[in-house]
C-alpha cells in the first residue's frame, strides 16, 4: 500500500480505537445487566419518595381507629382516605406534619355526585339545583358514613 | 386560550404541544441535500458521465459542507443535548434513529476521503509551492506523503471510484434511513408507509442536483465565468428523471392511501384539504415538481438559446428546493398536526426566538454555505470547472 | 495496482482485531468492579416473581378526576403544565338523524379531566356517554421501547415499561412512536416521561396512587403472576378489550366496556 494511503487508515484506525476507548470507559457499568438499558434505574426509579401512604396507614390503634372503624363499615369504605384528605405520607411518618383539613365544599363532592349524563346511571348522584340548597353536604350528610344524615 | 383554536376534534392530552419543530424539518433536508449532491458527483466517478465532470469535485465539497451540520439541528433539538453522543456508545440496534451516528460517521469518512483522494495531487502541489503556515497546511492536509506520480495518482483515481461505489448505497442508505425513521412509526398514519424511504431517497436527489446546479450557476456568476451549458443541461436532465420518478412514488402514495381507505382515512383527508392543503399540493406538487417538470421538459426540447435554457432551469431549480423543503416540511409537521387518536388534528406555530425556533434554523442552514465558501478557497474545484469552458469556447 | 486485496484484509483484519481486543481489556477492567448480581433488589422484593397487569372497568368510571389528580401529586407532575400521566376521557355519542346516518362522536378531556367535566350537550341529544380512564398501556411489544435509540427506556422483568431519566437523550421519537399518546415531554428534566404504574410504590406492596385514589373502583391493579389476583380473576371471566390491538403492542392495560368509539 502506499505511504499516503497507509497513514490515512492509520489515522481513522488511532480515531476508532480511540473512541472505542472513550466508550468503555464513558458507558455506565450498569448498562447491559439486564437488557440495553441502565441498569441502577431501576433501582433509581424503585426508591423514588412515595407521598400517599394508602388507609391501611391510618387505622392504627393510637392514631384515627374510630373514625377508620366508622369509614370502613360503610358505604365510602370504596373512598381512601388519601382521596379526600389528600397525600398522608410525610404524616404517616412524622404525625406533626399535620394534613390540610379535607375539602369539604359543595363542589368537591359533587365531583363524583352532581349529576351529569356521562355517569354510570346507578351511581348515587343529585341535582345540585334542586338538592339541598347552598348548604355544604356535610351539613347533612356524614362523609365517613354517608347515609348518616 | 390561543391553543383553544389551534386545535379541532380531540387530541390526546399530552399531544398539545408539536415535539418536532422545524428543526426536524431542516434535518431530512439538509441530509437530502448531502445525498443528492454526492450522487450527482458519482454520476461522473462511477458511471464516467463525462459531461458532469466539470462540477463532480465541487459536487463532493457541496455533500461535505452539508454533512458538517447535517448533525447539528438532531443535537440543537435534543433536550440533554450533552447525552447526544450515547446515540454512538450504546446505539439500541431496533431503533431507526439508533444507526444515526454510524451511518453518519462512515459515510462521512467515505466523503472525506474521496474528497482527499481527489484533491490530493492540488494539495501536494501546494505544499509544495507554498511557505509559512500555508505549507504546515497543505503538508498536514497531505498527511507528510508528496508522492504524485502518475502511477499513483492514476491509482488513488482507481481508489476513489471504489470508495464512490461503495458511496452511493451509503449515501442511499443515509437517506434512506432517514425516511424509515418516519415510516416506521406505526402509531402515525401520514408515516407509516414502506414507500417513504424511496421517498425520501428520490427527492433527497432530487433537491441535491437542484441546489448543485443553482450553487454552480451562482459560483460562476461571481467568478466571472462562462458557464458549461453541456454539463448544466445534463445535470438538469437527469434532474428531471428523478422528478419523475420522485412525483410517482409521492403521488402512489397518497392514492394507495385513498384507494384503501382505511380506519385513518377522515384524518388523511382532513390534513391534505385543511391543514397541510395549501404547502402540500400548492407548493410541493405544483410549484416544486409540476413547473419544474414542465420548464425542464422545454429546456430539453428547445434547441440552442442556452441563456434562456439557463434561466429555466434556474427557476426550476428554485422551484425544487423549495418544493423539497415544503415535502420535508409537510411529512415531519403534517404528520404531528393530526392526533394519534385520529379524531382531532393540531396546529404547528412556529416561534422565532426559542432553541427549536426558525432563528436557529436559519442560522444552521446558512452554516454549509460558509462552510462550502471556507473550504472551496482551501481546495479550489474551479479548475476543471472553468478549464472545460474555456475548451469549449 | 498496489494496494492488494490481501494486504487490504490485513489491515482491516488487524484494526477489528485491535479495537475488540482493546474494548475487552477495558470493560473487562470496568465491569469487574461490578458484583454479578441478577436482581435490582435490596429489599426483598424478586422482580422475576411478579408480574403487573392493569383493568379498567369503564362501566364504572364516573368521571371525578380524582386518579389523574393523585398521580401528578404522586409523581410530581406539573399542574401548570398540559402533560398527563393518566387522564379521563369523555365520549357522547348523538343522536343520528335517520337521513344521513351520520354518527358525530364528541370527544373531550378538559384538564386530562382532573377538574371534572360540566354537561354542555343535552341528555336529549345523546345516544349515550360514558368515561374511558386512559393511562401508558405498559405494552409487552412496546413501540417506545422500540425506537429509543439509546437504551433509555426499557421494560423490566416485572412487566412495567419504565423511562431513564439520567441516560434519556430527550430526542422525543419515543413521543411519536406512542400510539397512545401516554407520553409526554418533561421540560424540567428535558427528557421523555410517562406513568410507572408507580414502579417505586408496587414494588414496595402498595397500589399505584391512581389505583387508591379511585373512589368506585374501576381501576383495579394486581400481579398477573398470582393467580387468585383479582386482575387475573376478570382477564379470565370478563370480556375484555384493548385500546388499538390492531397495532400488535400487546398492551397489559384491559378493558372492561370498551366500547367501538374509543380510540
Amino acid at each position: 500500500m502506499q505511504p499516503h494511503l497507509k497513514r490515512a487508515f492509520t489515522l481513522l484506525a488511532l480515531v476508532i480505537i480511540a473512541f472505542i476507548l472513550v466508550r468503555s470507559l464513558v458507558v455506565p457499568g450498569s448498562f447491559g445487566q439486564y437488557g440495553w438499558y441502565r441498569g441502577d434505574s431501576v433501582n433509581e426509579l424503585r426508591n423514588l419518595t412515595v407521598n400517599y401512604a394508602e388507609s391501611t396507614s391510618c387505622g392504627g390503634e393510637n392514631c384515627h381507629k374510630i373514625i377508620y372503624d366508622v369509614w370502613v363499615k360503610d358505604r365510602h369504605k370504596t373512598v381512601n382516605c388519601e382521596t379526600c384528605h389528600g397525600p398522608a405520607e410525610k404524616h404517616v411518618l412524622n404525625p406533626r406534619e399535620t394534613l390540610t383539613p379535607a375539602n369539604d365544599t359543595r363542589e368537591y363532592c359533587g365531583k363524583c355526585h352532581f349529576k351529569q349524563i356521562a355517569r354510570p346511571e346507578l351511581f348515587p348522584q343529585i341535582d345540585p339545583d334542586t338538592h339541598g340548597q347552598d348548604l355544604r353536604c356535610v351539613y347533612c350528610h356524614n362523609p365517613h358514613k354517608p347515609w348518616f344524615v | 386560550m390561543m391553543l383553544e383554536n389551534l386545535i379541532w376534534g380531540y387530541v390526546y392530552p399530552n399531544e398539545s404541544e408539536i415535539q418536532w419543530s422545524i428543526l426536524i424539518v431542516l434535518y431530512p433536508y439538509i441530509t437530502g441535500l448531502v445525498a443528492g449532491a454526492f450522487i450527482a458527483s458519482s454520476l461522473y466517478h462511477v458511471f464516467g458521465k463525462n459531461e458532469i465532470k466539470p462540477v463532480a469535485r465541487f459536487a463532493l465539497l457541496t455533500a461535505l459542507s452539508f454533512l458538517l451540520v447535517a448533525m447539528m439541528p438532531l443535537l440543537v433539538h435534543l433536550g440533554r443535548p450533552e447525552r447526544g453522543i450515547e446515540i454512538m456508545f450504546t446505539p439500541h440496534v431496533t431503533s431507526a434513529m439508533s444507526g444515526f451516528g454510524y451511518i453518519f460517521s462512515f459515510y462521512l469518512t467515505i466523503v472525506v476521503l474521496e474528497i482527499w483522494l481527489s484533491f490530493r495531487e492540488d494539495i501536494v502541489k501546494k505544499a509544495l509551492s507554498s511557505h509559512g503556515w500555508k505549507e504546515l497546511l497543505y503538508s498536514s492536509l497531505a498527511l507528510f506523503s508528496f508522492d504524485i506520480s502518475e502511477k499513483t495518482l492514476h491509482d488513488d483515481e482507481k481508489f476513489a471510484k471504489k470508495l464512490a461505489i461503495i458511496g452511493i448505497p451509503s449515501a442511499a442508505f443515509l437517506h434512506g434511513y432517514v425516511g424509515f425513521i418516519f415510516g416506521g412509526i406505526k402509531a402515525n398514519p401520514w408515516w407509516s408507509t414502506p414507500l417513504m424511504p424511496i421517498i425520501f431517497l428520490m427527492s433527497a436527489i432530487v433537491s441535491g442536483i437542484a441546489l448543485l446546479i443553482l450553487l454552480y450557476i451562482v459560483a460562476m456568476k461571481i467568478r466571472k465565468h462562462a458557464i458549461d451549458h453541456k454539463c448544466l443541461q445534463s445535470l438538469a436532465h437527469y434532474l428531471w428523471i428523478f422528478l419523475i420518478l420522485d412525483v410517482t412514488l409521492e403521488l402512489l402514495e397518497i392514492i394507495s392511501m385513498k384507494y384503501a381507505s382505511r380506519e385513518d382515512i377522515d384524518i388523511i383527508n382532513r390534513l391534505l384539504s385543511d391543514k397541510i392543503g395549501f404547502t402540500f399540493w400548492g407548493v410541493q406538487l405544483t410549484l416544486g415538481i409540476l413547473i419544474p417538470f414542465i420548464l425542464l421538459l422545454m429546456v430539453s426540447l428547445i434547441k440552442k438559446r442556452d441563456t434562456l435554457k439557463m434561466i429555466m432551469i434556474s427557476i426550476s431549480c428554485i422551484f425544487v428546493v423549495i418544493g423539497v423543503f415544503a415535502m420535508r416540511w409537510n411529512v415531519v409537521i403534517g404528520g404531528q398536526e393530526i392526533s394519534k387518536s385520529l379524531s382531532g388534528t393540531l396546529t404547528y406555530v412556529p416561534v422565532f426566538f426559542s432553541q427549536e425556533g426558525v432563528l436557529p434554523a436559519i442560522i444552521i442552514f446558512i452554516l454549509p454555505f460558509i462552510i462550502l465558501r471556507v473550504v472551496t478557497s482551501i481546495l479550489p474545484p474551479w479548475k476543471d470547472m472553468e478549464e472545460e469552458t474555456q475548451k469549449l469556447n | 495496482m498496489d494496494i492488494s486485496r490481501r494486504e487490504f484484509t490485513k489491515v482491516g483484519c488487524r484494526i477489528i482485531i485491535g479495537a475488540t481486543a482493546g474494548t475487552t481489556i477495558v470493560e473487562s477492567l470496568i465491569t469487574n468492579g461490578i458484583a454479578a448480581d441478577n436482581s435490582p433488589d435490596q429489599s426483598g422484593y424478586d422482580w422475576e416473581k411478579h408480574f403487573w397487569g392493569f383493568v379498567v372497568d369503564t362501566r364504572k368510571c364516573i368521571g371525578c378526576g380524582r386518579c389523574a389528580n393523585a398521580c401528578k401529586l404522586e409523581n410530581k407532575v406539573p399542574f401548570d403544565e398540559e402533560v398527563y400521566r393518566t387522564w379521563i376521557e369523555r365520549y357522547r355519542v348523538k343522536k343520528t338523524s335517520l337521513e344521513t346516518r351520520e354518527e358525530e362522536v364528541v370527544i373531550d378531556s378538559p384538564n386530562g379531566g382532573i377538574d371534572g367535566f360540566v354537561d354542555d350537550i343535552p341528555a336529549e341529544e345523546l345516544k349515550k356517554s360514558y368515561h374511558v380512564p386512559k393511562l401508558c398501556n405498559h405494552c409487552d411489544n412496546a413501540p417506545c421501547v422500540q425506537v429509543c435509540p439509546v437504551g433509555a427506556t426499557y421494560e423490566t422483568k416485572d412487566g412495567v415499561v419504565l423511562v431513564d431519566f439520567q441516560y434519556c437523550i430527550g430526542c422525543r421519537y419515543c413521543i411519536q412512536g406512542c400510539p397512545y399518546g401516554a407520553r409526554y415531554f418533561n421540560t424540567e428534566k428535558g427528557t421523555a416521561d410517562k406513568c410507572t404504574w408507580c414502579y417505586h410504590r408496587i414494588t414496595k406492596g402498595l397500589l399505584p396512587a391512581c389505583v387508591q385514589a379511585c373512589p368506585t373502583g374501576a381501576r383495579k391493579f394486581g400481579d398477573m403472576m398470582d393467580k387468585n389476583s383479582e386482575v387475573n380473576k376478570i382477564i379470565d371471566e370478563e370480556r375484555i378489550n384493548l385500546l388499538k390491538p390492531d397495532l400488535g403492542t400487546k398492551p397489559k392495560v384491559f378493558y372492561i366496556g370498551l366500547d367501538r368509539e374509543v380510540k
